[in-house]
């Protein structure tokens, strides 16, 4: 879709804020609910520090940039303290540019920091973004992007928590901009990621307020216009009310399970498919007992989601769009 | 003796006195997805554990679970008057969670709904209503009470348990 010549990746959370205001958008956290200050957010530097020497990593592709989304289910000290899952977890991470993580639950705040040196354990350069502690009970959670700064960058102003709307999330979504590094700057792909993770008994609610900050964060930045909202929604593409009324909407998982059990499909990447033209069509579950020669207990002891994905043209893609047509993206031939 | 069924033996190992063995228990009952229902009690129980970890887990196994069976209601409800929210807050969603074939806990759930401390555990209260439904009659008074109320989320929690309810 037409997208400018250059676009800004300076931010501009004034004009996030009026939008979200102005849309009747302007919620709050349970936090600031409860009159105390916005927790922060984390945003690991930018500089990869005391990188160990590795042997040579696989190349990733240079026509797409791969997102991804997984539930690390109660990503706390136990499951860090367990080598072989670390391990497991981290081949699933470098196999992506960015990975959108739901909960993470952990008192202490050294959980990312220490996986992600696991990651970079090969001589990658991953680094996270980290949102505050959410949730209505004692029992908190974060949301995580882990991306690969060789190939991905954050606008760390860019970094915050989506306005949760008539207070109907659980968990307001975790938000960032990100633009690809593989391009020169001027044609790179920038993007919204907006990572949620629904709550079980509240599904149709909880869709339907993610309409309303999908819509939000479309309105939030006139330059951009590409939104990815990502995460474990508890719902497959039939339960997703209001967001199917979106024109335009998409998502990459379309059927099969997306859990451990292979018998539910909760886990999806959302976006607008006339404005991301650079989806490229592919996309997959990462059935973790496949690729990684697990039996099922293993695989559960990683997780009882599976990682979802989709493939994205790392540049800005010029629309195409024919009389009556559908947009479609230049890029490779699927794999 | 000992449980020879793997969720009968996670759901003994919740009352250890060891929180490694608590730990591992809860974390085997959370992968074990809506086959780990029948010990959805026990897991109510142990929201209360001692140990952060124990309870994360064992609120990462209660989020998965479908409705418990009926013939704990009784149970349920009593811990919705306890000292901790977190148990009372999982009790109401289980309660919740069996709709209709909770319609015994209704007083108990609309007497937590008006006098609880803790916010979250009144909002489960008005969902759990709105989920047993036609049978929640006698909570109208109270679910009426908190849809007039400050609250943003609790009104409509309430608003929509009304409606629910209907008549």
């Amino acid at each position: 879709m037409a997208k400018g010549p250059r676009r800004r990746f300076a931010p501009d959370r004034g004009v996030f804020t009026a939008l979200a205001v102005a849309a009747g958008l302007l919620g709050s956290t349970s936090a600031t609910a409860q009159g105390l200050p916005a927790p922060p957010v984390q945003v690991a530097g930018l500089t990869p520090q005391g990188l160990p020497l590795a042997p040579p990593r696989a190349p990733k592709p240079v026509d797409a940039i791969l997102v991804a989304s997984f539930n690390i289910q109660v990503f706390g000290e136990a499951k860090l303290a367990k080598p072989a899952v670390v391990d497991v977890l981290a081949r699933v991470v470098r196999q992506f540019d960015v990975v959108a993580i739901q909960e993470v639950r952990a008192k202490s705040d050294g959980i990312l920091p220490s996986f992600v040196q696991a990651v970079n354990a090969d001589g990658s350069r991953y680094q996270f973004v980290l949102g505050p502690r959410l949730g209505r009970t004692v029992s908190k959670e974060q949301y995580a992007f882990v991306y690969d700064t060789e190939r991905i960058e954050v606008d760390p102003s860019s970094v915050g928590t989506v306005p949760n709307p008539g207070d109907r999330l659980h968990r307001a979504p975790l938000h960032a901009r990100f633009r690809t590094r593989i391009i020169p700057v001027g044609m790179a792909f920038t993007f919204w990621l907006v990572d949620i993770h629904t709550d079980p008994d509240e599904v149709p609610q909880e869709v339907d307020a993610l309409a309303d900050v999908f819509l939000a964060m479309k309105a939030a930045r006139p330059d951009e216009d590409d939104v990815i909202v990502l995460g474990d929604l508890n719902a497959a593409p039939q339960q997703f009310g209001r967001i199917k009324q979106i024109p335009g909407a998409g998502w990459a998982i379309t059927s099969g399970p997306t859990n451990t059990h292979r018998t539910k499909t909760y886990d999806n990447l959302i976006f607008d498919t006339r404005a991301t033209t650079e989806y490229l069509g592919r996309s997959g579950v990462l059935d973790l007992q496949r690729a990684f020669g697990l039996s099922l207990e293993q695989a559960l002891e990683v997780s009882d989601h599976c990682p979802v994905w989709g493939a994205f043209y790392p540049a800005e893609a010029p629309p195409v769009l024919p009389p009556g047509g559908i947009a479609t993206a230049p890029g490779p031939s699927p794999r | 003796m000992a449980p020879t069924d793997p969720i009968a033996a996670a759901q003994a190992a919740l009352s250890s006195g060891d929180p490694a063995t608590r730990r591992s228990a809860a974390e085997r009952l959370a992968q074990s997805g809506t086959a780990a229902t029948p010990a959805a009690l026990a897991l109510a129980r142990a929201c209360a554990d001692a140990d952060d970890q124990v309870r994360e887990w064992v609120v990462a196994a209660l989020e998965e679970l479908g409705p418990p069976a009926p013939g704990v209601v009784g149970d349920l409800v009593a811990l919705l008057t306890g000292p901790d929210p977190l148990p009372a807050y999982w009790a109401a969603t289980l309660l919740g969670r069996l709709g209709e074939g909770a319609s015994a806990a209704v007083a108990a759930l609309a007497t937590t709904l008006a006098g609880a401390a803790d916010l979250a555990v009144r909002e489960r209260c008005a969902w759990a209503l709105g989920k047993i439904g036609p049978g929640a009659g006698a909570a109208r008074d109270a679910l009426s009470r908190s849809a007039a109320g400050s609250d943003e989320r609790l009104a409509r929690l309430a608003s929509e348990a009304l409606t629910a309810i209907g008549g």
